[in-house]
C-alpha cells in the first residue's frame, strides 16, 4: 500500500477493462462490465424457503427466473433498507443471469491491470477470496469483485 | 415384424440423409480429379458404409452388395489408389442413384437386379487393383470377356485420357434395364419419405419457449379481461386462449415419441440376460404406440432397464422351482404401457415366486433401514415398497449409465425426478407387478395455485387428490394428535398434515392471518406422492392454471421442497413445491402406520352398514339437498351475471363450450333461492354431455348412510330422503331431473332398447343394500330387462347354480355379508356353465386395488352404483354381445347336431 497510482483512466490500454461500480452500504465495489447484462428496478423479489441466507428470492426477468442475491449477507455488511436508489444489477455467471442488489449504481471505470492494487487483509473483515483487488479513486477506494468466486465458488479466469 | 418396420423406417430416413448430398459430392469429386480431397471422399465413403452396415443388419442383400462395391472404390480414391475420373464418377453416380431408388422402395430392394451396377463397379476396381500393380498402358486393351470392358482405369501416377471416351458409352448400355427399374420404382415410394421431416431439437425447444410465453400472455389477458369486462375483447381474448392452447398441443406433439423405442431394446435385454441366469422367460409387450415426451423418452431408458433386469433376476424363479410349483417352466414378463388420467402408466409384471413381505422386514431391520417396532406395525403392501427404500439396496455403487448396480431407490428417485411414481404389488407365489407412472410431457403443467403467508405456490395437479375444507365447528372433531404427528381424519382414516407456513418458514402475513380468523375454515390440499398420502395446509387456495416449469438457479439445488419455478398471470414468480420433497423433509408416516399406531382408529364408522358420499347443498333455508359424490365430475364456483339464458335454457359460458343449467325448484317442489351474487355450479355428465346443477348455498361433503326414505319425497327428480344433522334432505336423481328438463336427450335410449326381439334379457343382481337394490332394479325394469334381484352373493350364486333360470349378465355389488362380489364373481367363472356370463361390478367408491382384484377375479366391468347412464350402457353393450355369441353358439351346436344326424344315416 505504498504506491498509490492514481490514473486519469483515459484512452484504452491493451489490459484495460471497464467496471460497473456501486455502493452495498459504504463500500463501493466494482464487476466486469462485459458480465453485467443490466440494471434494473425490478425489485419485487419472491423469497424461496429453504434457499441459502444470501439469497434474497427470485425474480421475473421477462419470463425467466433469475436468483437475486443480496450482495450484504455474501460479504457480511450489516443491512440497510430499500431505497429508490436501490437497483438489481443483473451479472451472468455460472451460465445463469443473477441479480446482485445494490444499494447505489455508480460510474463506470476503466481500469488497466496494473492499477489494480492487492486487497488489503484489513477490509472490513471480509473473506478477500472474493475480489480481485483495489483501486483507488481521488477519494474513495473501489473494491473490485470476482463475481464467478463469489457466487459460484469457482475462479475466474 | 413391427420391429422391423421401426428399423427399416429409420435405415430409410438416415440413408436418405447420406445420399441426399452424395450426387454434389461425387460431381465435387470429379471436379477435384487428380488432387483428391480426401475428407470429402472420406465423409462420403462414411455415408455408404453405414448404409452398408445397415443394410446387412436388416438383410436387404443387394442394397448391401451395391453399397460394399460403391465403398470399395471410395476405399481406393481415399488412399489414393484411384483417381476419379468422369467415367469412374459416372458409373458410381449411377449406382448411388440406383442405390437411392432402392431405399425408397425399401420392402422391394432385394427383387432389383443390381448385377449390372456390380460388374461394373468390380471391374473398375480389378482395373484399379491391376494398375497398381503394373503400371502398364498394354492392359486397358486386354479383352475382357465375360466383364464389360474396364472402365477408365487410370492410376494416379499414371493417367491415361483416352480410355475415358469411350468408358460412359460402354457402361450407358449396360444399366439399361436398371434404369427402366428405376423409373416405375420412383413413383411409389416418392410420397412414403414425405410424412416425416427431421427438425432440431434446438428449434422446437424455442417454439416450446415461445409457446410458454404465448401462455403466459394469455394467462394475464384473461386475468385483465376477467377484472376489467370489457365486452368485444372477450372474443378476441377467447380466441387467443383457443389459438394457444392448440399451438401449444401441436408444438408437444413434434416432441411426442412412441414409447415402443425404449421397449424394442428390452426383447434382447430379457433374452440374454435370461439365458444367463439359465432362466426361461417370455416377454410380451403391450402398449407400444403409447407417446411420451422425447424428454421423458430419453430419460426412462434407465429405470426401466433396471426394472425388467430386475423381474428376471429376482422376479423369476428357476424353471425346475416353477415346475416344482406347478408352474409353467417358462416364466413371462409383461411390459404394458397405456395412458391412464392424462399419464402414461408403464407396468412390468413378471409371474415370478413374488416378494414375502416377512423376509423384506427382517432384511430391512439387520440393515436398520426400519426399526423391529416400525416392522411389526407394517402392513405387508408397505413391507412390499422396502425395496424401494434408500439403504436397502445390495449395489454398492450408482452408476446412471448402465442400469447395473443402481438400486431402486434410484430408480423411485430418477422417476421422481421426472414428475412420475412408482410402486410395487406383489403376491406370494404368484408373481410381482412394478407399476410406474409419469406425465406425458414435462414442459407445461396443470397446477393449483395456493397462497401460504405472504406468497404463492404451485402444485402440480398431478399429485392432487381433493381438497377438503375443514370449518371451525368441526376443527375439534377431526385434527388430532397422534404420536406427536398433526393429523386430520378424513372418512374414516387418519392424514398426516403439514402446515405449510410452518415447514416453509414462511412468515405469516399479518393481512391473511386475519383473513384465516375470520373465516373460520382450514384449507387443507390431500396430496399423493405415490408413498404417502398426506394433507397440506394452506391459508387460501387461487385458480388452476397451466403454468410453464422454469429452472431454478444453482443456489437453490439443496431446496427439497421446491421442484421449480414458474411465472403467474399477473407476472409475479410463484415456486413449484415438489411434493415428495416435502414428504421426505417432513418425515412423512403412512396413513397405515398412523391407523395402526391409534389403534382402533375408526372401527364405529366402519360398522356394516353400506354408505356413500353426497355433497350438501341448500336452496333456502329449509330445502336442503344431497347429490352422490361419485356422479360429480366437478364444482365450480361462478358470478350470477355469467349465466345466460338461451332460448329459454339457462346456460353458463365456460372454457369455450355452452354449459346447460338445470335448477333444482324448477323440476322439485320448493321455494326457489335467493339472488346470490356468487353460486356454486355442481358439474356432471349424462350420456357424455356435461350438465350443470345450480347450488346456491354449499354445505359439505359427507358419509352418509344409504338408508333413504324412497316414500314421503319421492317425485321425479328425487330419490327419497334422510335425516342428517336434524335436517330433511332430499336425495336428488341427476339424471330423472336432467330427463325432466331434456326428455330428447333420452330419446335415443328408449329407442334402442325397445328393438330389441324376442325376450328380455334376464339380469342377475346381488346387493345387500335395500336402497341401491331397489333403485338398480327400477332403472334396469324401467329400460326393459327382466331382473332377479338378490340380498347378497350367497343368495345370488344359489340361484344361478339352480339353473333355473338363463341369465345374460351379473350386476354384483362387491361388499356384501355372506358371499362377496369378488367371491360370487369367482364361483361363476370357475363354473364352465356360467363363465361365459359377464359381470359388471358396482361400486360406490371405486379403489385402485379393488379394480385389481375385480380383474383378477374376472370381472368384466365395474360401474359406478348411480351413474345410471354409464350402467345402462354397459350393460347394454354386454348383452347385446352376448346375445350375438349365444346365438352364434346355438347356431354352431344345431349345425353340428345336423351334421351328427347325416353321419349317422
Amino acid at each position: 500500500m505504498t504506491t498509490l497510482l492514481k490514473s486519469p483512466a483515459i484512452g484504452s490500454e491493451p489490459s484495460a477493462k471497464q467496471y460497473a461500480t456501486f455502493y452495498v452500504g459504504d463500500l463501493l465495489l466494482g464487476v466486469d462490465i462485459h458480465q453485467v447484462q443490466e440494471i434494473n428496478r425490478q425489485l419485487d423479489v419472491t423469497s424461496v424457503p429453504g434457499a441459502p441466507d444470501f439469497v434474497r428470492g427470485v425474480i421475473n426477468l421477462r419470463g425467466d427466473v433469475a436468483t437475486v442475491v443480496d450482495l450484504r449477507t455474501l460479504l457480511g455488511l450489516a443491512e440497510t433498507e430499500k431505497t429508490r436508489d436501490t437497483r438489481n444489477l443483473i451479472v451472468h455467471s455460472g451460465g445463469e443471469a443473477i441479480g446482485l442488489w445494490v444499494d447505489r449504481i455508480s460510474d463506470i471505470l476503466e481500469v488497466s491491470d496494473h492499477e489494480i492494487n492487492p486487497t488489503p487483509t484489513n477490509l472490513d473483515g471480509i473473506d478477500n477470496r472474493f475480489f480481485i483487488g483495489v483501486y483507488l479513486l481521488e477519494t474513495e477506494l473501489v473494491v473490485l469483485l470476482d463475481i464467478d468466486q463469489l457466487l459460484t465458488g469457482k475462479p475466474a479466469d | 415384424m413391427e420391429d422391423d418396420d421401426d428399423l427399416l423406417i429409420d435405415f430409410v430416413m438416415e440413408s436418405r440423409d447420406h445420399l441426399s448430398d452424395m450426387e454434389n459430392q461425387f460431381l465435387q469429386i470429379e471436379q477435384d480429379g487428380e488432387n483428391i480431397n480426401v475428407d470429402l471422399v472420406n465423409e462420403v465413403f462414411r455415408g455408404i458404409h453405414s448404409i452398408k452396415g445397415a443394410a446387412g443388419f436388416l438383410g436387404l442383400t443387394k442394397v448391401n452388395d451395391l453399397s460394399h462395391n460403391l465403398e470399395n472404390l471410395l476405399n481406393m480414391m481415399r488412399n489414393e489408389e484411384l483417381v476419379p475420373t468422369s467415367a469412374i464418377v459416372d458409373v458410381m453416380l449411377r449406382a448411388t442413384d440406383t442405390l437411392r431408388n432402392m431405399i425408397l422402395d425399401v420392402k422391394n430392394s432385394n427383387d432389383v437386379d443390381v448385377s449390372a451396377h456390380v460388374t461394373e463397379l468390380e471391374a473398375v476396381e480389378a482395373a484399379a487393383a491391376a494398375a497398381a500393380e503394373t503400371p502398364t498402358p498394354s492392359e486397358e486393351s486386354d479383352p475382357a470377356p465375360s466383364a464389360p470392358e474396364a472402365a477408365a482405369v487410370p492410376v494416379v501416377s499414371e493417367p491415361v485420357p483416352e480410355v475415358v471416351e469411350e468408358a460412359p458409352v460402354e457402361v450407358a448400355a449396360a444399366p439399361a434395364k436398371v434404369a427402366e427399374k428405376k423409373s416405375d420404382a420412383k413413383s411409389a415410394p416418392a410420397v412414403q419419405g414425405e410424412a416425416n421431416i427431421r427438425v432440431s431439437v434446438g428449434v422446437l425447444d424455442s417454439l416450446m419457449n415461445l409457446a410458454g410465453e404465448l401462455v403466459l400472455s394469455r394467462n394475464q389477458l384473461l386475468q385483465v379481461i376477467s377484472k376489467s369486462e370489457t365486452g368485444g375483447m372477450e372474443g378476441i381474448a377467447a380466441r387467443l386462449d383457443q389459438v394457444t392452447s392448440e399451438l401449444q398441443e401441436a408444438i408437444m406433439q413434434t416432441r411426442m415419441q412412441p414409447i415402443g423405442s425404449v421397449f424394442g431394446k428390452f426383447p434382447r435385454v430379457v433374452r440374454d440376460l435370461s439365458a444367463k441366469l439359465s432362466k426361461q422367460c417370455d416377454l410380451v409387450v403391450e402398449g407400444k404406440d403409447v407417446e411420451v415426451d422425447k424428454t421423458i423418452i430419453e430419460a426412462i431408458g434407465d429405470p426401466l432397464t433396471h426394472l425388467v433386469r430386475n423381474s428376471v433376476d429376482h422376479g423369476l424363479e428357476l424353471p425346475e422351482k416353477r415346475q416344482a410349483n406347478g408352474k409353467k417352466a417358462t416364466g413371462t414378463i409383461y411390459l404394458r404401457a397405456c395412458y391412464q388420467a392424462g399419464k402414461v402408466r408403464i407396468e412390468i409384471e413378471d409371474d415370478g415366486g413374488g416378494i414375502d413381505p416377512a423376509i423384506l422386514k427382517e432384511k430391512a431391520v439387520s440393515k436398520g433401514v426400519i426399526t423391529a417396532e416400525s416392522a411389526e406395525s407394517m402392513t405387508d403392501r408397505e413391507a412390499v415398497r422396502l425395496i424401494f427404500a434408500p439403504g436397502f439396496s445390495t449395489a454398492k455403487e450408482v452408476t446412471s449409465v448402465s442400469g447395473r448396480g443402481v438400486g431402486m431407490d434410484v430408480v423411485r428417485t430418477n422417476i421422481t425426478k421426472l414428475g412420475g411414481t412408482v410402486d410395487v404389488e406383489s403376491t406370494i407365489g404368484k408373481g410381482t407387478n412394478i407399476i410406474v407412472t409419469l406425465p406425458l410431457t414435462l414442459a407445461i403443467i396443470p397446477s393449483l395455485i395456493v397462497q401460504v403467508g405472504a406468497d404463492r405456490f404451485a402444485i402440480p395437479q398431478v399429485n392432487i387428490v381433493e381438497l377438503v375444507r375443514v370449518t371451525e365447528a368441526e376443527r375439534s372433531a377431526r385434527f388430532s394428535q397422534v404420536k406427536n404427528a398433526e393429523v386430520l381424519r378424513l372418512r374414516g382414516s387418519l392424514l398426516p398434515l403439514v402446515r405449510l407456513n410452518d415447514s416453509l418458514h414462511v412468515g405469516s402475513d399479518d393481512s391473511f392471518e386475519k383473513s384465516d380468523k375470520t373465516t373460520d375454515a382450514i384449507n387443507i390440499i390431500v396430496v399423493d406422492t405415490g408413498q404417502a398420502r398426506f394433507g397440506l395446509v394452506v391459508n387460501a387456495l387461487h385458480d388452476s392454471e397451466e403454468i410453464v416449469v422454469k429452472p431454478l438457479g444453482q443456489h437453490f439445488k439443496d431446496c427439497r421442497c421446491m421442484a421449480g419455478a414458474t411465472i403467474l398471470g399477473d407476472g409475479h414468480v410463484a415456486l413449484i413445491l415438489d411434493i415428495a420433497g416435502i414428504a421426505a423433509e417432513e418425515n412423512i408416516r403412512s396413513a397405515e402406520e398412523l391407523d395402526a399406531a391409534n389403534g382402533t382408529a375408526d372401527d364405529a364408522n366402519k360398522d356394516n352398514e353400506d354408505q356413500q358420499a353426497v355433497l350438501l347443498f341448500q336452496t333456502s333455508e329449509n330445502d336442503r339437498f344431497a347429490v352422490p359424490m361419485d356422479l360429480i365430475a366437478r364444482i365450480e364456483r361462478v358470478r350470477s351475471d355469467q349465466i345466460d339464458s338461451v332460448g329459454g335454457l339457462e346456460v353458463l359460458q365456460y372454457k369455450q363450450s355452452t354449459l346447460p343449467l338445470l335448477r333444482v325448484n324448477d323440476h322439485v317442489t320448493g321455494k326457489s333461492a335467493d339472488d346470490l351474487s356468487r353460486v356454486y355450479v355442481v358439474v356432471f355428465e349424462v350420456n357424455d354431455r356435461e350438465i350443470g346443477l345450480l347450488a346456491p348455498v354449499l354445505d359439505d361433503i359427507r358419509m352418509v348412510s344409504t338408508l333413504v326414505d324412497t316414500v314421503t319425497f319421492r317425485e321425479p327428480g328425487v330419490i327419497g330422503s334422510q335425516v342428517i344433522d336434524g335436517h330433511t334432505t332430499r336425495l336428488i336423481d341427476l339424471f330423472e331431473l336432467t330427463e325432466a328438463a331434456h326428455p330428447h336427450w333420452f330419446e335415443d335410449r328408449e329407442a334402442v332398447v325397445s328393438e330389441k326381439e324376442g325376450a328380455p334379457p334376464h339380469i342377475l343382481l346381488a346387493e345387500d343394500s335395500g336402497f341401491f337394490r331397489n333403485q338398480v332394479v327400477k332403472i334396469l325394469e324401467s329400460t326393459g330387462y327382466l331382473v332377479e334381484p338378490c340380498e347378497d352373493g350367497q343368495i345370488a350364486w344359489d340361484k344361478l347354480k339352480s339353473g333355473q333360470y338363463d341369465f345374460d349378465l351379473i350386476v354384483t355389488d362387491i361388499e356384501m355379508p355372506n358371499m362377496n362380489g369378488f367371491e360370487l364373481c369367482r364361483h361363476a367363472k370357475d363354473d364352465a356353465r356360467f363363465r361365459e356370463i359377464p359381470v359388471i361390478a358396482l361400486t360406490s367408491l371405486a379403489a385402485a386395488a379393488d379394480l385389481q382384484h375385480g380383474i383378477d377375479v374376472g370381472i368384466d366391468d365395474y360401474q359406478i352404483k348411480m351413474d345410471r347412464e354409464k350402467l345402462l350402457n354397459s350393460i347394454r353393450n354386454f348383452v347385446d354381445h352376448t346375445k350375438a355369441a349365444s346365438t352364434q353358439r346355438k347356431t354352431k351346436t344345431s349345425q353340428r347336431q345336423t351334421q351328427k344326424l347325416v353321419g349317422s344315416h
